[in-house]
């Protein structure tokens, strides 16, 4: 029986550590996990007000941006098109922006011209009970109004993580 | 000489021994069901029998007459624990209220619309002595439900007892699709007891315009 190499033992272990460390960079933890998304009504660029819990029984993301962040935009259009796709499906996305800067986040929106509702939050009220740290921020709701995942994340490379994420939460 | 197996070799037989072999079959046909009883076994002795298998359209229409009501009895069941839930969550929900906001110092502000022909309306924001309490958003929806007889319980809280101000203003579309902002304000004495103050909408045909007003229900 041959015994297995220390060589290969330890690539094993590398290669484990890293593709940990990758998952828990990918899927960040966060304290609404698993719990009620909170409820809010915001205005749109588009003029209607729009309150999440009218959503329930849709796969709800929430992208949270500022016109100051140049990832942001990327991750919108990226948005933009799998809303595109999934829209038949219930598959609703909300762009929340929280610039102080009312007349920047409408420009921005303009300039964007996503399908989907832009909405403004200036006051952050919205921001702080998601507790956001970072932009962008992708917060996905199932169904049922639960927070399933958020992401920090912005890399590109990240797309077709969120994107086969988004996928398994429409199919449930 | 070996004979094919399919072949039977016949002796005839004396007339005398056939009728005797006949005599004594019919004889043992007659007595084998009084032996047949006499031989049963008894059931402490013998091994459980395995009863025998219903035809297959049989054994299906016993199952669904017996799972049927079954079925029913689980059915009355969970609509039992619903209502109990239910039950629970109105009681727990009225609890709450009793506790956060005391019948003596609770006052509740509601708002109503009627007919909506000259406002579509937006966001109410309240103060109550300079202090603002509320801030709601109506989403189209909303403000539909309102428009078809809901009422929305906009705030509640505690106040004590005294003169208060309730002031609210009211942001929407006017007539002409115009921003159409206004504001209403109540003078009213808080005592011992709840209190509630209905904000109200209507249209002023007459002027073409809509009408904000703030009611105290005595």
């Amino acid at each position: 029986m041959s015994r297995p190499q220390p060589l290969a033992l330890m690539l094993f272990v590398m290669i484990g550590t890293l593709a940990a460390a990758s998952a828990a960079h990918a899927a960040d933890r966060h304290a609404l996990i698993g719990r009620q998304a909170p409820d809010f009504a915001l205005r749109s660029a588009a003029g209607p007000n729009l309150r999440l819990s009218e959503h329930r029984g849709d796969v709800v993301v929430l992208s949270f941006w500022s016109s100051r962040c140049n990832t942001c935009r990327a991750q919108l259009a990226e948005l933009d098109r799998l809303y595109a796709t999934y829209r038949p499906a219930g598959f609703v996305v909300f762009g929340i922006n929280v610039d102080d800067e009312p007349r920047a986040a409408v420009e921005f929106a303009r300039a964007q011209a996503a399908s989907f509702p832009m909405l403004f939050d200036p006051s952050k009220s919205t921001a702080r009970s998601y507790d956001i740290d970072n932009l962008p921020m992708l917060v996905a709701i199932d169904r049922f109004g639960i927070v399933r995942w958020v992401r920090r994340d912005d890399r590109r490379s990240g797309v077709a993580e969120y994107t086969a994420a988004l996928r398994r939460l429409i199919d449930e | 000489m070996a004979r094919p197996d399919n072949q039977t070799h016949r002796r005839p037989c004396h007339p005398v021994a056939a009728w005797l072999a006949s005599w004594v079959a019919s004889w043992l046909l007659m007595l084998a069901p009084s032996f047949a009883q006499e031989a049963a076994p008894a059931p402490a002795t013998t091994p459980p029998t395995v009863p025998a298998e219903p035809p297959a359209g049989q054994a299906e229409s016993a199952e669904s007459a017996e799972s049927a009501p079954d079925t029913k009895a689980l059915d009355e069941e969970v609509q039992l624990l619903k209502k109990d839930a239910v039950d629970l969550n109105r009681e727990l929900f009225m609890l709450e209220e009793e506790l956060l906001f005391p019948a003596n110092t609770q006052v509740a502000v509601f708002l109503s619309m009627d007919v909506g022909e000259f406002f579509g309306l937006d966001s109410v924001q309240l103060k109550i002595d300079g202090r603002e309490v509320g801030n709601y958003l109506y989403t189209q929806r909303e403000a539909e439900a309102l428009l078809k007889g809901g009422v929305h319980r906009i705030y509640l809280g505690n106040l004590k007892v005294g003169e208060h101000e309730l002031v609210a203003i009211f942001t929407g579309k006017g007539p002409n699709e115009r921003e159409y902002r206004r504001g209403a304000s109540l003078r009213f004495s808080k005592a011992v007891g709840a209190k509630y103050l209905e904000l109200r909408i209507t249209d002023r045909q007459r002027r073409g315009q809509p009408e904000f007003e703030i009611k105290d229900w005595e």
